[in-house]
């Protein structure tokens, strides 16, 4: 049986030292910063074209705010890229608590949006605690798991982490956010992969999900059982046949897949986009950004964008491999994939190829908590780079 | 080996990439390519909508500026079955206030396979409004033009109407279809998800209908209808005819049919009580006609006024003996008592002298045979005997074995009363923004033979031994002929007991402002034309002459 060996992972948690500034910056993926630049840069474009008549006499109104929501993030982002990583490691069950606790309160106190509560006011900001979950969660799963050490591999290691990850996933499930439910879950698969899970306990796991799956969605309504409230069910499985009811629960889906059709190749601007304009696709700015995106600026646009996620995930993978240490591997690997899962959800939404989930389009959607937690979590990427695998051989040079 | 380990895990997770972002592309791709177009004008269909905008209907004048027709405001009150709640509630409330049938609406209402039915079409106004006050679901409401004919009855059968879509179907509603009817506009909006405007992106203007101004007056038309109503009654007939022509001009400034209908109420009564019979219908005229013949004899030189002829009571024609209307001895008469006594056997021997190809011209020349061209729809043009037998030359003189319309037969004394010349008979005097048509006119006598014909026409009403006199009206000279013909029975020859009574006047004789016909058909009690139609006719044309304020032209005006 091969236990899964990352280079460094022998020194887990004896390593104290920080790299100094001057060293963090010299081995900075600068691939990665560059495309998330990019993204966050082609996502200000979208949003700029986008909310131009959302706001009347403002059309800057929500540009302006995600500048700085990007700003902001930007800082986080050095922050996280400076700070080791291994800080993490070592305060995990305060990182677990402190989400738990966060959700928790949102909960008991949150305002309602549309019958869900998943923000907290902080007065100046509205704070939603489940994005900055998607880091923290998988921060501490692997924190857990890089205490097992070599006894990832047993089942009682696998069923521990799943009992701890789904207390996080059932809080945000009740809030109810489904979508960031689904996307913890999504991180919870990538920890467990990375993590060199045996691959029979990964199928059994596997497995028993599909049951629980296809038992929320049709056997248990079936016998009159029902898990989710019907509009989420509709959500859920609407996109499997968008004409059924066009006026009604797949309202937005037809109107989203009509919205990206409309860009065609070149796109037709933010003046002429009537889709996004006329208000006709709701939510044009949030949960269906990327429609109204592909409405204006058509599949060059959409490919652009799309290709720089590539670019981004793409290096988050290679981080993975380079990483010093099991901790490191699983915080990198997780993040990667909730990523991933969040862009090939949100944007295969809008184009009738994923469920409707509110999840909301990495670096594009409007939305503060979402932008700043992306941004931090990139951060924690280069973080990971620059005392990885190469940073070592580098600095023996 | 273990990084080669990892490196195959992570290999794995690389493949999940790229498929994930090759399925979002291939999807992008088809969804943005292939589908495109289709997609697309989804998007635009949603957003866009085309909009008729109608053209108001002109309005029908008559040539004192009174509306005969025109549009007015309704309220079209619809239903989406699909949204009503409670079909059954609905269908009462809409009963009760709009005033339709609660049964026969209700199984349209509660039949949700449709999504739009009628609850009632250009509905008052007033009423559509108390409905929608009530705010049931399902229930819509759009303006529409109704027609509306202000004066009722009152020359129904001329206007027609306008059917539900306001097109004309019949009279001058369809005569005048093109020139009332506008042109629609058109207006392409851009709509919001709820479906309300918000811009225009392109339109083009409705042109309003045109307005029609007839020659019809409406006091002379509802007066004349009155006149008929009772002369009806009087006479146990069953219908009677008049036109009021202007010899100055060809207008007609009466047609009345009588048993009429109220035009807004069209669809409730038979066709035969909407036709123009004026017009569209033909009868054998009897002696009216004799005219024809004796201007024939005149102008052609055969004989004059003064000319004398010996007659006997009744004379044979081939195969056929045909008799004055009264019984007399042999005498002698004038051309112009034969026209004023009426007299079969001296209009047959005038017809006699002039034979069958003269008469026949003369038939032709007044106009007998083809339409008058009046601007109506679906004139006659009459009908001249197909096969001249021996005995036909017994018939047609007299107005037997030839059918006319009763405006072909007013327009000829028209131009006997206009010095012989002939003018197109015309409804319409003029159509707003646009030229009057160009009348038609042709001379039928000679002005010579015209004021011969005028003076035994004048003495048909004034002498002692004339048929019209009951058609005198005081201070005026009236000219004048009685017609009395036997109506032909469907199944060969003529129907026993059956008659049209008809007068033909023209005042005042010396300077002719009116020319009058009237018709009665099937009278009874009694049948002759001077004693059923001519004091119609005196009615009618008094109460012209006082309003038209037309000045007697009698030597000794009588007080």
């Amino acid at each position: 049986m091969a236990v899964l060996e990352y280079s460094g992972s022998k020194k887990a948690g004896v390593r104290r030292e920080g790299l100094p500034l001057a060293d963090v910056v010299r081995q900075i993926d600068w691939i990665l910063l560059l495309a998330v630049g990019g993204v966050v840069a082609t996502g200000l474009w979208a949003i700029e074209g986008i909310t131009r008549h959302d706001v009347a006499f403002n059309a800057h109104y929500y540009l302006y705010r995600q500048a700085v929501y990007a700003g902001a993030g930007a800082v986080g982002l050095i922050v996280a890229a400076l700070v080791d990583p291994d800080l993490y490691r070592r305060s995990w069950r305060w990182i677990f608590g402190g989400t738990i606790a966060a959700i928790v309160l949102v909960y008991l106190q949150g305002q309602a949006v549309r019958g869900s509560k998943r923000w907290v006011d902080l007065g100046f900001f509205k704070l939603q605690p489940s994005e900055f979950g998607k880091l923290l969660f998988v921060v501490a799963l692997a924190g857990f798991i890089a205490e097992r050490g070599r006894r990832v591999q047993e089942a009682n290691t696998l069923l521990t982490t799943i009992g701890l990850a789904a207390i996080p996933i059932g809080l945000v499930f009740l809030q109810p956010d489904i979508g960031t439910a689904l996307v913890y879950m999504a991180a919870l698969v990538a920890v467990l992969f990375v993590a060199g899970t045996r691959w029979t306990h990964l199928a059994l796991s596997g497995a028993v999900t599909l049951v629980g799956i296809v038992g929320i969605l049709w056997l248990l309504p079936a016998v009159g059982v029902h898990v989710l409230k019907p509009y989420q069910q509709d959500r859920l499985t609407g996109f499997t046949h968008p004409t059924s009811d066009p006026a009604g629960s797949t309202y937005n889906i037809n109107q989203s897949i009509v919205a990206v059709a409309a860009g065609q190749f070149h796109g037709r601007g933010p003046e002429g986009s009537t889709q996004t304009n006329l208000n006709f696709l709701p939510e044009h700015a949030t949960d269906f950004v990327f429609a109204s995106y592909s409405e204006q600026r058509g599949f060059v646009g959409g490919s652009l964008l799309l290709g720089l996620y590539l670019l981004i995930v793409w290096r988050g993978l290679r981080i993975v491999t380079v990483a010093r240490d099991l901790f490191s591997a699983v915080v990198a690997g997780g993040i990667v994939f909730a990523l991933l899962f969040q862009i090939f959800v949100n944007v295969g939404m809008t184009m009738g190829i994923a469920p409707i989930t509110g999840i909301p389009l990495p670096f594009v959607s409007v939305g503060g908590s979402s932008m700043i937690a992306n941004l931090c979590a990139m951060g924690v990427l280069l973080a990971i780079h620059a005392r990885g695998r190469g940073a070592r051989v580098s600095r023996r040079r | 080996m273990r990084p080669q380990l990892v490196n195959r895990r992570i290999r794995l997770l690389l493949l999940t990439l790229l498929l994930a972002f090759a399925a979002l592309l291939a999807r992008a791709a088809w969804i943005q390519g292939v589908r495109a177009s289709s997609l697309s004008q989804l998007a635009t269909s949603q957003q866009h909508q085309t909009v008729t905008i109608p053209a108001g209907r002109g309005t029908i004048f008559d040539r004192m500026g009174v509306q005969l027709a025109l549009g007015e405001q309704a309220t079209t009150v619809y239903a989406d079955p699909r949204q009503i709640r409670q079909p059954r509630r609905v269908a009462a409330v809409a009963a009760r206030i709009l005033g339709v049938d609660a049964t026969s609406l209700y199984p349209r209402l509660a039949d949700r396979t449709h999504g739009f039915v009628y609850v009632q079409r250009k509905a008052d106004p007033t009423k559509a409004s108390a409905l929608a006050k009530r705010r049931l679901p399902g229930l819509g409401f759009y303006a529409e033009e109704r027609r509306s004919y202000p004066q009722h009855t009152v020359a129904a059968q001329v206007l027609g109407f306008a059917g539900v879509d306001n097109h004309g179907l019949d009279g001058l509603e369809l005569q005048l279809d093109k020139q009332l009817s506008g042109r629609p506009g058109r207006q392409t909006i851009v709509k919001d998800p709820a479906g309300r405007a918000i811009d225009v992106v392109d339109q083009v203007a409705e042109r309003q209908g045109r307005d029609v101004f007839l020659t019809l007056d409406h006091t002379i038309q509802a007066n004349a209808e009155q006149v008929l109503r009772s002369t009806i009654a009087k006479w146990h007939a069953k219908a009677a005819t008049a036109i009021v022509l202007d010899p100055r001009t060809g207008g007609v400034l009466a047609m009345a049919v009588q048993p009429g209908y109220d035009a807004n109420g069209f669809g409730r009564v038979g066709a035969d009580k909407q036709k123009n019979r004026a017009v569209t219908d033909v009868y054998e005229p009897g002696s009216v006609f004799k005219v024809v013949t004796v201007a024939g004899a005149l102008s052609e030189g055969l004989v004059t006024p003064q000319t004398r002829f010996t007659l006997p009571y009744s004379l044979r024609v081939a195969d056929r003996i045909v008799h004055d209307a009264e019984l007399r001895g042999t005498e002698t008469m004038t051309v112009a008592q034969i026209l004023e006594r009426s007299s079969n056997i001296g209009a047959i021997t005038l017809a006699q002298m002039l034979g069958k190809d003269r008469l026949l011209k003369w038939i032709h020349r007044f106009g007998f045979g083809s339409p008058t061209g009046i601007d109506f729809p679906g004139e006659s043009a009459g009908l001249l005997p197909g096969y001249w037998s021996g005995s036909t030359i017994g018939n047609v003189p007299i107005g037997q074995g030839i059918s006319v319309t009763a405006v072909q037969l007013a327009s000829v004394y028209a131009a006997i009363a206009n010095g012989g010349v002939w003018l197109q008979p015309h409804l319409v005097d003029h159509v707003q923004g646009l030229r009057p048509p160009k009348r038609v006119w042709r001379r039928i006598v000679s002005a010579a033979v015209d004021r011969e014909l005028m003076a035994m026409l004048r003495g048909v009403v004034s002498d002692a031994g004339g048929t019209g006199s009951a058609a005198e009206i005081p201070g005026y000279v009236v000219a004048g002929k009685t017609g009395t013909a036997q109506m032909p029975d469907p199944r060969g020859g003529y129907a026993s007991g059956k008659y049209v009574a008809s007068f033909v006047g023209i005042v005042p004789a010396n300077r002719p402002r009116l020319v009058i016909m009237v018709q009665v058909e099937e009278p009874h009690l009694a049948i002759f034309g001077g004693v059923v139609a001519a004091p119609a006719f005196q009615q009618i044309a008094s109460s012209a002459l006082q309003y038209l304020e037309i000045p007697p032209d009698a030597a000794t005006p009588v007080r």
